[in-house]
């Protein structure tokens, strides 16, 4: 009888009621979405970090990272790729060689990071082939081909067929320079990238460093995610003497902004929820007011302070739940179309997203994973708004209450 | 005979601290199982502050109030709310009942807050709505129901706890003669058939007339208690 006699009253002042209702719908409807658009960044930004940026896993010398002095090198290329060929989760490797170099045009100069990749392997690793967005990938047959980022080559005014200079140390700490020309530039979601990093032929750096066929990196692609942290317990394992690195290792910032960002999203839950926690406190006040005779009727006929303190309690919890799983549906059907239409945020913020590696088309995705602390958040503020009005039902006295 | 009520000099002032209203002044009431006893007086004389005291919605400033042998000023406010419940009936002016809940569903709450199982609150519920003459209307809504209907439903819910008796006040005050009369007839039914203890405060003379004892408060204080002949078989 209590829920019956509650949920009746609710629907006294039907347009007050509704309104509080949907202020509660549209209320999760903009938290919800704010964290499916955060998932959906997040998984694509986890996504660019491993299939374009640093792959699942990396080895290195153990001392390379600290300086990426050339003469750090791993063992042998072959014997190397032949192991790591037995390791069963392991699905592309890509063999590098990495060095700081100074590159320098007529105009003007910018420290760059130079990777010498084999084109063949790097498109299965990093995808580079698909980043490039004018001129040509990497060809091995041009020697002094190199490939730019768009950002570094606005910044540097490069253009296809531009010469550079690249100076740098090679092993033996000889400083040694090259003449490269620019045949592609490559674009990808993460502009501070785009202007460090360029990429010439693995075989023309190595001539350059002195190295031979040596490479400073290995970067591995597996067959899935979740075989991160055991694939690298194994690779560990075959190669005591180098460091094996996953991508959280490598790209601490994106890990953090998994785990961070969770939180994040919550606080604007919980800020929503503050806000219509006066909404729903003001409503339920009025209705006790609205009832007060009534109120102390029950009262007088012997409904005790803790059922007239359960009665406004559950008129308030069932006022702000209603409007939840219309909140939840709407999101839901909201999120699933933008999901594969993909929201371009672009024209209004697209330079600060790449700025931060994120792309600027987000396809964002139910965040199934926090719906139970969205239900928290929405149980914790209907309690907490009931409090004040139940308090103020049992606070009435009969006699006095009966008068009015 | 059996004392249901003895209320022992009883007080209740007002605002002590600023304009004090004695409301009731040194009061004594006795009343036996199965009386039908108005209370009469003129507009402030202190008939709805008696009756609160005496069902226990107020308490006196002095003085005991013994409801079946249990002194209820003595009473902490939850044992007087669950003493109200199982022992006094209350019959108000009006908006007696709950507006969302069918006249069924009001009489019913009563008897739920007293944890009656469901098969009894069945069966008692529709022989009440029997006596008040409304077994068809029990599942309207009071705004479905003229205003002496409403109170007569009043009437069913207050008999539904069962309780030691019925405290009214002013029960035909918004009603008109015939419904004021209807609602009386029924009260004495009540009263003669199940000894069924009343006591209801009024200012109308054709209800004052119904009753077999009438007291009368001035000023808050028993200006005459007279017994009267029985004249409410008349009708
Ligand atoms: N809560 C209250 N506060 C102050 N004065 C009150 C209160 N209740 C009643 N009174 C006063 O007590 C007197 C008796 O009132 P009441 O018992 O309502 O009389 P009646 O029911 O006979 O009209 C009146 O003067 C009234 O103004
Ligand atoms: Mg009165």
């Amino acid at each position: 009888m209590n829920f019956i006699l509650a949920w009746r009253n609710i629907w006294r002042n039907k347009v007050r009621s509704l309104l509080i209702m949907s202020s509660v719908a549209l209320g999760l409807f903009a938290g919800i979405f704010v964290l499916a658009l955060y998932e959906g960044m997040l998984r694509a930004r986890v996504r660019t970090v491993i299939d374009r940026e640093v792959a699942h896993l990396q080895i290195h010398h153990p001392r390379f990272k600290d300086d990426y002095d050339p003469a750090f090198l791993l063992g042998d290329r072959d014997s190397l790729l032949q192991r790591l060929s037995g390791v069963p989760s392991v699905r592309f490797t890509a063999w590098r060689s990495v060095t700081q170099a100074m590159l320098s045009t007529a105009t003007g100069s910018a420290g760059v990071q130079i990777f010498g990749v084999l084109p063949g392997e790097e498109n299965q690793v990093s995808r580079l082939g698909d980043k490039v967005v004018e001129g040509i990938n990497l060809d091995p047959a041009k020697r002094n081909a190199l490939l730019v980022g768009r950002k570094l080559a606005e910044k540097m005014k490069l253009k296809l067929g531009s010469k550079v200079v690249l100076t740098f140390t090679d092993r033996d700490q000889n400083i040694t320079a090259g003449a490269f020309r620019v045949t592609g530039i490559y674009k990808t979601d993460n502009t501070p990238l785009d202007e460090l990093q360029v990429y010439v032929n693995h075989h023309t750096l190595n001539e350059y460093l002195a190295i031979g066929h040596g490479g400073h990196e290995v970067a591995i692609i597996l067959n899935s995610d979740k075989e991160v942290e055991s694939a690298k317990q194994v690779v560990q394992g075959l190669f005591p003497g180098q460091k094996v690195m996953t991508w959280k290792e490598n790209s601490p910032e994106t890990d953090y902004m998994v785990t961070s960002v969770d939180q994040f999203s919550y606080i604007i839950i919980v800020i929503i929820m503050i806000a219509l926690a006066f909404g729903i406190i003001n409503t339920m006040l009025m209705a006790v007011l609205e009832r007060t005779h009534e109120i102390g009727m029950l009262t007088a006929l012997g409904m005790n302070r803790p059922k007239v303190f359960n009665l406004i309690l559950t008129e308030t919890i069932l006022l702000t739940v209603v409007g939840v799983p219309v909140g939840f549906l709407v999101t839901w059907l909201t999120v699933g179309h933008f999901s594969k239409a993909g929201i371009d945020i672009s024209s209004f913020s697209g330079a600060a997203m790449s700025g931060f590696g994120f792309s600027s088309m987000i396809y964002p995705e139910f965040p199934w994973r926090s719906i139970p602390v969205v239900m928290a958040i929405v149980a914790c503020t209907a309690l907490v708004s009931a409090l004040f009005p139940s308090l103020r039902a049992i606070k009435l006295q009969p006699a006095d209450a009966l008068r009015l | 005979m059996d004392t249901v009520i003895d209320a022992h000099d009883i007080s209740r002032i007002f605002n002590p601290e600023t304009i004090p209203v004695i409301a009731v002044n040194h009061v004594h009431l006795h009343l036996e199982r199965g009386e039908f006893t108005a209370l009469v007086g003129p507009s402030g004389s202190g008939k709805t502050t008696l009756l609160n005291l005496i069902g226990g919605l107020d308490r006196p400033d002095s003085g005991s109030i013994l409801i079946d042998g249990v002194d209820i000023t003595r009473l902490s406010p939850n044992q007087l709310i669950n003493f109200r419940l199982r022992n006094i009936g209350f019959v108000f002016q009006s908006f007696n009942l709950i507006p969302v809940l069918t006249a069924k569903e009001n009489v019913e709450l009563i008897m739920q807050l007293q944890h009656k199982n469901k098969k009894e609150v069945d069966e008692r519920v529709r022989s009440l709505f029997e006596q008040i003459g409304l077994a068809d209307k029990m599942n309207e809504r009071p705004s479905k129901l003229s205003g002496g209907q409403q109170q007569r439903v009043a009437v069913a819910r207050a008999l539904a706890s069962k309780p030691k008796f019925v405290l009214a006040d002013e029960p035909t005050a918004n009603l008109d003669s015939k419904s004021a009369s209807n609602l009386l007839d029924i009260m004495a039914l009540l009263n003669q058939e199940e000894n069924i203890t009343f006591i209801f405060s009024t200012h109308d003379a054709r209800v004052i007339e119904r009753a077999r004892r009438v007291i009368t408060l001035v000023d808050g204080q028993v200006h005459s208690d007279t017994a009267r002949v029985e004249t409410s078989m008349q009708h």
